[in-house]
């Protein structure tokens, strides 16, 4: 693909301005917008609702992990109706059903309703086509829907909440036989939360699914004028990355859903082995003959890309902010690129190394330990360039930033501790103990969210014409920064010795029970068992310390400094040439883009950065017949 | 402001926007059935029963296949005339196509149709019987043997419905609700069962869930003149109707004193440990635990009535679905919590049409017991529930085992053998021919390697036997019918089910991955019918237009008939 | 190719073929599958019918993608999005296979039954 070749369209390159649309009212332009900007704050807004519920749910569990004999304590409890209590406390006390409900919806709700809204549908929405100068997604009214069907899937799986059966209780892994007896009391299955739970996946992939063929398509086809691929921002091509995640590796999720739905509502037997006995239905008057292992097969063959689907929005994210705020361009930006295609195609190989325990053969565990230990080799170039894109910068902290540099270390410490689970060997005495939990939020939490946050800062000035707080951002920084490690580090260690992740009394129960009658087990337990203590109180810290987060958020739309300029940061990605915030149509003119992303530091001009979009001039030592044929008619400019 | 791209093609990518998005739509199509073929894979290589090869009607199939692969063909001309801007010839064409998904979900249709209605079950030998259920009968009828029941005989249960004679039946001396979790139309056939054999559902005891001096209520809801109304009532006496109304009542007042209750415990517990953390500040909440606990007598709790129990007079006989009931000989629980005491009464299966036998089952079973060893399989068969018990199905197997050694002496001089179907599976037009034939007339033909059997009619080939016809067949006996019938008892019986997604994993695949195809088909149709129908004005505004959302929708079609392409064979050849 | 007219008149015929070959290779698939005197290999189902339907089965679609759905002449950004479709999907199903299959040992399905030996399907 070269520069020669990306004309806009003859008959409708033109009317960017809209002043000839009349105003679309009140819904149109807030809620059934078709503006891919509108859709991602949409995005936004909702997966930080979801996110905060899911946090909600996790300090419920941390309050039964450290204190199981204590009822929940009423700063807690308030959400419950009293009819909830009845239901789901015992006393007030969390029971371990609830646990487990609260459990699997809070892996559901942060992962498939907070993480990927907000990395890809929010921040995927907003800035990718501003960054490849379009004006807008190939398909808008496609991604409304796409928006809508998220927060259908969303609603459906919380509104089980309410219901007699309670949401899902089977892990959000969602794992068959239990996930198909789950429930089985509810005479009206299509009204027990683990169904609710399915049809919920489904709209959320079919979500997904539009999502993912709108952007591919988006970044394909509508990249302005001299965008050739090689010129592209990285963000973008994570968003590639992403959206080709989410189109091949969803459907086969989506089968499992429908069978595992077959087998709850039609009785089949997917996922049903013969002679499958249960304690409360006896022998389970089903056929039999299926394969627990196919839906873990078909789970985990989304279940791996999507942690990187979680991922590169971040990594994304950052990887704008670093080169913005050191004024160097992207180190290895080449190698980025090809790392992250890499990442892509290797993580469709690598997903039974979350299956090591479940019997499979050597020959496979080797091939899946191989591909996953191969799989760190990308990741660890695309972190290595960010931490040396900083070395000899002139690093401004700015609040997007401060962010962005704590993602490095963080998301270093995720991916590390993940080696030794690649290996099936240590696998087999780590699984499904905490040491995972750790690891996974490690990646998750301080790495993923600090990549999102550091997003939301940088990008506020543009979406809302306003800075953020730097003040605030600070208060809301060391505090997450100190509680995120003070929440996960001590569970690397409980892990180790052999704390298992689903424990809703965390650990009491292995509690030696008096003097002498203590195993060994016991003995270990007993030395760790206070750290759930500190890790629940990290939590609560960590929940004060997103007070200042949302103050700043909201009240900066009131009280924050406002822009000066379009492009406060001096930064040379095609958003910042847009007016502030864009219109609908993003551009004034039709931007034209005669260089690479990251021009900054350059000696030969006199800022310190040379924009994408600034035209070059004809006498400097910059090449310019090659870069783009004729001249552009108008020349684009940040007012 | 406008997307560039939606009808003339970018340049250095050649293609319009829809066409990208079709192909990656496509790709993820792939995968959703990749997914399916895959669990097919697996369910067929990991079986532990006979996996039903070639089970399916062949002919729907083929017709269906033919169908789409015409009208495949038919989209790309309608696709062309619009290229060559022949409106009529577009309209022609496209109608065609959008006949042909009809004709093929009305096929499907008539296929899934039968499949609902046609019964399997599975023996504790695991010998396998098909056939048709018959229906429960009012009580006190009976009907001659070889007589049909008139449409008046048969029980209806509360929705008018025929019961199939699959019940559980248990007569019930005592029931009792979950106060919370029962489930509507269950209660509402027990009412309506029992009123219709003047029996009567009173509360058992006196059930007090406020202040006020239990009243009694009839079956509406009525009490007597001068006491409470339902609606305001908060005692309940001994011997008040069960109805609907009484239920909701208790179900309100019970959800009442839950919540408040659980208000008052979780305050009184929180105080508890507060008192026990200022009393031994040094201790653990571990070792505090066993002694903090709530004062219940100091609390102003109210009744909570978590079941509420009924007694039946005269003690009833009603029917229960298996699936909903998990029996004992003296109890009973279903699924909606509602504990039954009284005596499980037989619940025979009651096939009115046995259609086929099948004993490849069983015979796995009896080899993964003592290998490959086919006398076993024979005296196992023989020794079977089946075929000792009814000697019409016994009649019919000694001469499938005629038939057989003919066969096989047929398939020798080939330097052949019979295939485990033909072995062990007795299929509805072999049991016709059984039925119909002489042990001594039993011959098979020459040169067609296959085993005796009567030939399908067209209308057989689609909706199975023609009961009405085969029924009254005139057997070498005397008597008439083709098809024996057989009373199953409860204890023999395994798993049984109609021919759905439920009776084995290949039925499920079977299911769902036609039924997903199926859907694909009805959107492709909509979305091609909407351009047929609706297409006018994109096409007076821009024939390109319509022609470029023709193509892709068309690629759309031609995805859905590939994927047939391959489902046809894997379902129903193999 | 199918984008002048005259091309598109050209291009009838082969769909026309293309339709009778796709109809044909049905019959053909059935007749094998059903007719025991044209059986091959055992008498019965066995590995050839499985190899010769899949095999025409491949045929079709092949046919099918190529000249119905244009594929045969596709820019070349159609091919690499399709592509990857096809080789995600070659890797679910080949992985997935290999993890039942697995060349040094594979226990088979527990059976769920207290006290009994897995049961070991594959052959």
């Amino acid at each position: 693909m070269s520069a020669h070749a990306a004309p806009a369209d003859d008959h409708h390159g033109h009317g960017h301005d809209d002043h000839h649309h009349h105003d679309p009212g009140f819904w149109k332009k807030y809620f059934f917008s078709t503006d891919h900007k509108t859709i991602g704050i949409q995005y936004g807004l909702t997966a930080m609702a979801f996110l905060a519920f899911g946090f909600y749910l996790m300090m419920v569990m941390r309050w039964s992990i450290a204190y199981p004999h204590q009822p929940l304590p009423e700063w807690m409890s308030w959400i419950f109706t009293d009819n909830w209590k009845a239901r789901w406390l015992t006393d007030g006390k969390v029971t371990g059903e609830t646990y487990n409900m609260f459990g699997a919806m809070h892996g559901t709700i942060m992962v498939f309703l907070g993480i990927v809204p907000l990395g890809f549908g929010a921040f995927g929405n907003y800035v990718t086509p501003l960054q490849i100068g379009a004006v807008d997604m190939a398909f808008p009214k496609l991604n409304m829907t796409s928006y809508w069907c998220y927060l259908a899937g969303g609603l459906t799986m919380c509104a089980s909440f309410f219901m007699e059966s309670g949401a899902a209780k089977s892990g959000w892994t969602n794992y068959s036989p239990l996930a198909g007896f789950a429930d089985g009391q509810i005479v009206n299955q299509w009204l027990a939360g683990q169904t609710q739970w399915l049809i919920g996946l489904v709209l959320l992939i079919s979500s997904s699914l539009l999502g993912s063929v709108n952007f591919i398509t988006t970044i394909i086809n509508l990249r302005a004028r001299g965008m050739t691929w090689m010129r592209m921002p990285f963000f973008v091509w994570a968003m590639l990355v992403t959206g080709f995640l989410l189109l091949l590796a969803f459907p086969p999720l989506e089968a499992a859903g429908i069978m595992q739905l077959m087998d709850r509502v039609g009785h089949s037997s997917f996922f049903m082995p013969s002679g499958l006995y249960s304690a409360s239905e006896g022998l389970a008057d089903l056929s039999g003959g299926g394969s627990p292992l196919l839906f873990q097969h078909l789970f985990w063959f989304l279940g791996h890309p999507e942690v990187y689907v979680l991922l590169l929005p971040a990594i994304a994210c950052v990887a704008e902010i670093i080169p913005v705020n050191t004024r160097r361009p992207l180190w290895g930006y080449k190698a980025m690129v090809y790392g992250v295609l890499t990442l892509g195609f290797l993580s469709f190989v690598v997903w039974a190394h979350h299956m090591y325990l479940t019997g499979m053969g050597p020959v496979v565990s080797t091939f899946f330990q191989t591909t996953t230990v191969l799989i760190s080799i990308p990741s660890v170039i695309l972190l290595t360039s960010m931490i040396i894109s900083l070395w000899g910068g002139s690093i401004r902290f700015t609040p997007g930033m401060i962010w962005a540099l704590a993602f490095l270390p963080m998301f270093g410490i995720g991916g590390l501790t993940g080696l030794p689970l690649a290996f099936n060997l240590v696998d087999l005495h780590l699984h499904d103990t905490y040491y995972v939990i750790g690891h996974f939020h490690y990646v998750v939490a301080p790495g993923i969210l600090f990549g999102l946050f550091a997003g939301v800062y940088h990008w506020y000035p543009k979406i809302t014409g306003r800075h953020m707080s730097n003040v605030m951002s600070h208060i809301h920084f060391w505090p997450s920064l100190i509680c995120m490690n003070l929440i996960f580090f001590p569970m690397l260690t409980q892990g180790m010795a052999g704390f298992h992740r689903r424990w809703y009394n965390g650990g009491d129960a292995y509690m030696p029970s008096g003097e002498g009658s203590a195993n060994v087990f016991s003995l270990i337990v007993e030395k760790h068992i206070d750290l759930n203590i500190l890790m629940s109180m990290g939590a609560w810290a960590m929940a004060v310390a997103q007070i200042p987060f949302v103050i700043n958020l909201f009240g900066s739309l009131l009280w924050g400094k406002k822009v000066e300029s379009d492009n406060p940061y001096n930064a040379t990605t095609l958003e910042w040439a847009t007016p502030t915030p864009p219109g609908h149509g993003n551009f004034v003119t039709e931007p034209s883009v005669y260089r690479g992303p990251y021009e900054y530091s350059r000696p030969d001009c006199e800022d310190d950065y040379l924009p994408q979009w600034e035209e070059p001039k004809r006498d400097a030592a910059v090449p310019v017949a090659s870069e783009l044929p004729g001249t552009p008619t108008t020349h684009p400019s940040a007012h | 402001m406008e997307i560039p791209y939606i009808f003339t093609p970018r340049k250095d990518t050649g293609l319009v926007n829809s066409k990208i998005a079709i192909w990656l739509f496509l790709a993820s199509e792939v995968m959703l059935f990749g997914g399916f073929f895959s669990a097919y894979i697996f369910l067929r290589l990991g079986a532990d029963y006979p996996w039903p090869e070639r089970t399916l009607p062949v002919l729907p199939g083929l017709i269906n296949t033919f169908v789409l692969i015409g009208s495949s063909v038919t989209v790309i001309f309608a696709w062309m005339s619009l290229k060559l801007r022949k409106w009529h010839q577009f309209q022609f064409f496209m109608a065609i196509t959008v006949v042909c998904a009809g004709v093929f979900m009305v096929l499907k249709g008539i296929e899934y149709n039968v499949k609902f209605h046609h019964q399997a079950l599975r023996l504790k030998d695991y010998a396998v019987v098909e056939g048709h259920l018959g229906y429960e009968l009012k009580d006190g009828v009976h009907v001659a043997h070889g007589e049909e029941p008139k449409d008046e005989d048969f029980a209806l249960n509360h929705h008018g419905k025929k019961i199939e004679e699959n019940m559980i039946n248990f007569e019930t001396s005592e029931l009792s609700f979950n106060t919370v979790r029962y489930h509507h139309d269950w209660v509402e056939e027990i009412i309506a069962h029992a009123a219709e054999r003047n029996a009567a559902i009173t509360l058992k005891e006196d059930l007090k869930l406020g202040k006020e001096a239990p009243v009694l209520f009839d079956k509406d809801g009525n009490a007597a003149p001068g006491s409470k109304p339902l609606a305001m009532a908060d005692g309940f006496a001994k011997g008040s109707v069960l109805s609907m109304k009484l239920l909701e009542r208790i179900t309100e007042l019970h959800l009442e004193a839950r919540s408040h209750n659980a208000e008052l415990r979780t305050d009184a517990f929180r105080e508890e440990w507060k008192k026990a953390h200022a009393q031994y500040p040094g201790k653990s909440d571990r070792q505090l635990a066993p002694d903090v606990k709530i004062d219940v007598t100091k609390l102003d709790l109210k009744v909570e009535h978590p079941s509420i129990g009924f007694e039946v007079q005269p003690a009833t006989v009603f029917h229960f679905r298996p699936r909903d009931i998990q029996e004992g000989p003296a109890s009973g629980t279903l699924r909606d919590g509602t504990a039954l005491a009284g005596k499980m009464e037989e619940s025979p299966m009651g096939f009115h049409y046995v259609d086929a036998l099948d004993f490849r089952h069983l015979a796995m079973k009896v080899e993964e017991k003592v290998g490959d060893n086919p006398e076993a399989v024979e005296k196992a068969i023989e020794e079977s529930w089946l075929i000792k018990s009814n000697h019409e199905l016994k009649e019919i197997w000694e001469k499938q085992q005629k038939a057989l050694g003919l066969l096989t002496a047929e398939l020798a001089k080939k330097d052949r053998v019979p295939t485990e179907k033909d072995k062990y599976r007795v299929n509805w037009q072999e049991m016709v021919y059984y039925a119909t034939t002489r042990l001594e007339d039993i011959k098979i033909e020459a040169g067609k390697y296959q085993m005796p059997h009567v030939k399908m009619e067209l209308d057989e080939e689609f909706f199975g036997p023609n009961y009405a016809v085969r029924a009254k067949a005139q057997r070498p006996d005397g008597h008439l019918g083709s098809f024996p019938h057989l009373s199953v008892p409860r204890a023999e019986v395994q798993f049984a089910s109609k021919f759905a997604p439920a009776w084995n994993t290949y039925y499920a695949i079977y299911f769902t991955m036609t039924g997903l195809h199926g859907l694909h088909v009805i959107g492709g149709a909509l979305v091609l019918g909407y351009y047929l129908f609706c297409g006018k004005k994109m096409y007076l505004s821009n024939p390109e237009w319509l022609a470029n959302r023709v193509e892709v929708g068309g690629l759309f079609w031609h995805f859905v008939d590939l994927v047939w392409i391959f489902l046809f064979p894997i379902l129903y050849l193999m | 190719m199918a984008d002048s007219p005259e091309a598109i008149k050209k291009a009838t015929r082969l769909y026309l073929l293309i339709g009778a070959v796709l109809f044909g290779g049905t019959v053909l698939t059935v007749l094998v599958a059903t007719v025991p005197s044209l059986d091959f290999g055992k008498h019965g189902f066995d590995t050839a019918d499985l190899l010769i339907g899949l095999l025409i089965a491949t045929v079709k679609a092949t046919l099918v993608a190529a000249i119905f759905m244009h594929l045969n002449h596709e820019k070349r950004l159609i091919y690499w999005l399709f592509g990857l479709g096809i080789g995600a999907a070659i890797c679910l199903l080949f992985l997935t296979g290999l993890a039942i299959w697995d060349p040094i040992h594979y226990n088979g399905f527990p059976t769920g039954v207290p006290g009994s030996e897995p049961v070991r399907h594959f052959k």
